[in-house]
């Protein structure tokens, strides 16, 4: 049911883009007056705690463009959308070679869609093979570098710095490599 | 409990927010201070990167989420775990067992 509801949610936002800017803006804006409260009940003098609140939150628009990728991006796993996406290329290009091999040889549209074919046949290999490095390489690094499993999660210890593991956008280092 | 350093790992950022909606529903800066009061104030996390992290579990439909008002009357929006969320937090427990109970056996190998 989630799923169906974050498919809605996706066309929506397809739809309407403004609005998911205007709603994550509204929402991370919401965190930094509840925090600026907080400040100020801890003792801070309310310039300084709306100071305070806006660097402990970080980039506000690193973050809000990050958001608004995510709730852009596709609401599954888009290595179907791929795989679907080669078997048409292949089908297309397995479609035009049939077609080629059947143009008489002798005349100029035969040949050209030969090499037509030669090309999107080519292009086929290519990204079918980026496909298949692309899973393995994801599959070596173990489960906990699947690219949605992990999060940003520059956790930090109470009274220091903690370990990051991610960049300041969250993303890990297979996201890095691939987005 | 000691309170010095501990970094997390890669992925125990999802865990965490899981457990928090778990005991319920909760705004971006709620999930921060749950988080925080349930690891006793040992955990906190870097308040930007926690939406990114909401996001992509909402995305991934172990979340979802809700315009409503909140305690102060502003308008704010609510995040709740699915039924898949909690399946998949189970999942992360017992994962992260798993590599805790292999990481404290690795330690006290002599």
């Amino acid at each position: 049911m989630s799923r169906i509801k974050a498919t809605l949610r996706f066309l929506n936002h397809w739809r309407h883009p403004d609005e998911i800017a205007r709603e994550v803006e509204t929402e991370l804006r919401f965190h930094i007056e509840m925090r600026t409260r907080a400040n100020i009940e801890a003792g801070m003098r309310p310039d300084q705690a709306r100071l305070a609140a806006r660097e402990s939150f970080g980039d506000f628009d690193r973050v809000k463009t990050r958001c608004c990728e995510i709730s852009r991006s596709l609401p599954f796993d888009s290595t179907v959308l791929k795989m679907a996406m080669y078997i048409t290329i292949a089908v297309l290009a397995g479609g035009t070679a049939l077609w080629a091999v059947n143009m008489p040889h002798h005349n100029f549209t035969g040949v050209l869609w030969q090499v037509v074919a030669i090309v999107v046949l080519a292009r086929a290999f290519v990204v079918g093979r980026r496909g298949v490095s692309k899973k393995q390489y994801q599959v070596n690094d173990s489960e906990k570098f699947d690219e949605d499993k992990s999060v940003a999660s520059k956790v930090y210890e109470a009274h220091g710095a903690g370990i990051a593991a991610h960049d300041d956008e969250g993303r890990t280092p297979v996201e890095r490599i691939f987005n | 409990m000691s309170k010095s350093k501990a970094g997390l790992l890669q992925g125990t950022l999802d865990m965490l927010i899981l457990k928090a909606l778990s005991l319920g529903a909760l705004h971006g800066y709620g999930v921060g201070q749950r988080i925080a009061q349930i690891s006793d104030d040992t955990l906190k996390i870097e308040e930007g990167s926690l939406y990114p992290g909401l996001y992509r579990l909402e995305r991934r439909g172990w979340v979802e989420s809700e315009w409503d008002v909140s305690d102060n009357n502003q308008r704010a929006k609510f995040y709740k775990l699915t039924r898949a969320g909690r399946k998949q937090l189970i999942i992360e427990e017992q994962n992260w067992e798993r590599l805790a109970g292999a990481t404290m056996k690795a330690l006290r190998a002599s």
